[in-house]
C-alpha cells in the first residue's frame, strides 16, 4: 500500500472520530431533553391512571343514577294514582252527599206545602195558626242547604283541578326519560373510552348498561306551563289548516308566523 | 249518536286524567290503549269506536304513526282524532296536521280546550 493511501485512510478515519465526538456532544445536548420527557412521561402515567380510575368509577355509577332516576318516575307515577283515587273518592262522597241534600230539599219543600195547606186550612184557629207558622219558621232551615250545595260544587271544581294538575306528572316522567337517554350516550362515550384506555373488550359493559327502557317514548321538550302560548300556536296553525281545505305546507305557515 | 271514545296514552295518569275531564263533559263511554298498536287492536274489534283521543309519544307505535294508520286504511280513515300531547313547537303541530289529525291539544290541558276541540271536531264532521 502506498504511503497516499495510507495517509488518505487516516484522515477518513479522523474524520470519522470527529463525527463520532459530534454525535456524542450532541447527545450529551439531547440527555436533558430526554430525562425531561422520562420524568413527564412518569408524571403523567399516574394522572393517566387517575383519570382512568376515575371514568370506571363515573362509569360503573351511572347505571345506579338511571336506576334513581326510573324510581323517581315509578313513585311519582305511583303518588300519582294514590291521589287520582283519593280524588275519586272525594268526587263520588260529594255525589252522594248532594244527591242526599237534594232529596231532602225536595222532600222540606213538601213539607212546607202542606204547612202551607195546613194554615190555610186552620186559619180560624189562631192557636194552630200560631203553632203552625212557628212551626214553619223552624223548618225553613233547609234552605241553607242550597249554601252548602254550592260550596260542594266548589269542592268538586277544586278537587278536578287537582286531578289536572297531575298531568305535570306525565310532564316530568318525559323529561326524565330524556336525562336517563342523555346519561345513556354519556356511558356509551366513557365505555369507549375505558376500551382505548385498558383494552377491555365492548361486551364487558353490557351488563353496566343502564335499565333505561330502549323504546321508552318521550319528548326531550316536554314542560309544564299554564301560559297557554303553545295551545294558541296550534289553535293557530289548525285554524290556518282548516281554512285552508287542504293540508298546510312549511311555507305557508311561515308566511303566518313571518 | 252517542260518542265512544278511544283513549291512547302511554301514561295511565293522561288516560284517567282525559277520561275524567270527558266524563266531566258528559261523554261517559270510552276505551282505552297504551300505544298505537294496542288501539289499531282496539279499532279492529271493537266498530263502535266514532273518536280517537291519542298521545304522540309513545312506545311501539306512535300517535303520528297510528294517525297515518287510521288514514290509509279505509274502514277507519274518516274517524276524527284529536292529538293531545306534550309536543308544543311548530314543526310538530305541521307534522301532525299533514298526517291529518283533526285538531290539537298541547299538554297540560284544560278541559275546557278539551271540550272546545271535541266540539269543533264534531261541527265539522256534521
Amino acid at each position: 500500500m502506498s504511503e497516499t493511501k495510507q495517509a488518505s485512510n487516516l484522515l477518513e478515519l479522523f474524520d470519522k472520530l470527529n463525527d463520532l465526538k459530534s454525535v456524542f456532544k450532541y447527545g450529551e445536548k439531547l440527555i436533558p431533553i430526554v430525562q425531561s420527557l422520562i420524568d413527564f412521561m412518569n408524571e403523567t402515567v399516574p394522572l393517566l391512571e387517575n383519570i382512568n380510575t376515575s371514568i370506571t368509577d363515573s362509569t360503573s355509577k351511572i347505571p345506579k343514577a338511571a336506576h334513581q332516576i326510573n324510581d323517581v318516575t315509578a313513585a311519582t307515577e305511583l303518588a300519582t294514582t294514590e291521589i287520582l283515587d283519593i280524588v275519586d273518592m272525594i268526587n263520588i262522597d260529594i255525589d252522594t252527599i248532594e244527591k242526599d241534600l237534594k232529596s231532602i230539599t225536595e222532600k222540606e219543600k213538601q213539607k212546607l206545602d202542606i204547612i202551607l195547606k195546613l194554615q190555610n186550612a186552620v186559619k180560624d184557629n189562631s192557636i194552630a195558626l200560631s203553632l203552625l207558622q212557628k212551626y214553619e219558621e223552624l223548618n225553613s232551615e233547609y234552605k241553607n242547604i242550597t249554601t252548602v250545595l254550592t260550596a260542594l260544587q266548589k269542592i268538586k271544581n277544586n278537587s278536578y283541578h287537582i286531578t289536572l294538575s297531575l298531568q305535570v306528572q306525565d310532564i316530568t316522567s318525559q323529561q326524565l326519560s330524556a336525562v336517563n337517554h342523555l346519561i345513556s350516550g354519556v356511558q356509551d362515550k366513557l365505555a369507549t373510552l375505558l376500551v382505548d384506555f385498558q383494552d377491555t373488550k365492548t361486551e364487558e359493559f353490557e351488563d353496566r348498561k343502564i335499565a333505561a327502557p330502549q323504546d321508552a317514548a318521550f319528548n326531550p321538550n316536554a314542560q309544564y306551563g299554564k301560559s297557554g302560548a303553545r295551545q294558541e300556536l296550534a289553535n293557530e296553525l289548525v285554524k290556518s289548516n282548516s281554512n285552508n281545505g287542504s293540508r298546510t305546507t312549511q311555507d305557508e305557515i311561515d308566511k303566518i308566523f313571518s | 249518536m252517542e260518542l265512544k271514545f278511544l283513549i291512547v296514552d302511554d301514561s295511565g295518569t293522561m288516560r284517567r286524567i282525559v277520561f275524567n275531564s270527558l266524563r266531566n263533559l258528559g261523554y261517559n263511554s270510552y276505551v282505552e290503549a297504551a300505544d298505537g298498536k294496542e288501539a289499531l287492536a282496539k279499532l279492529a274489534a271493537d266498530n263502535s269506536i266514532n273518536f280517537v283521543i291519542t298521545d304522540w309519544n309513545m312506545p311501539v307505535l306512535s300517535g303520528l304513526e297510528l294517525t297515518k294508520a287510521i288514514r290509509a286504511d279505509q274502514k277507519t280513515a274518516a274517524l276524527p282524532i284529536l292529538m293531545v300531547t306534550t309536543r308544543g313547537i311548530k314543526e310538530d303541530i305541521i307534522e301532525a296536521l299533514q298526517a291529518r289529525v283533526n285538531n290539537y291539544v298541547v299538554k297540560p290541558f284544560t278541559q275546557q280546550v278539551l271540550g272546545e276541540k271535541i266540539d269543533q271536531i264534531l261541527a265539522t264532521e256534521r
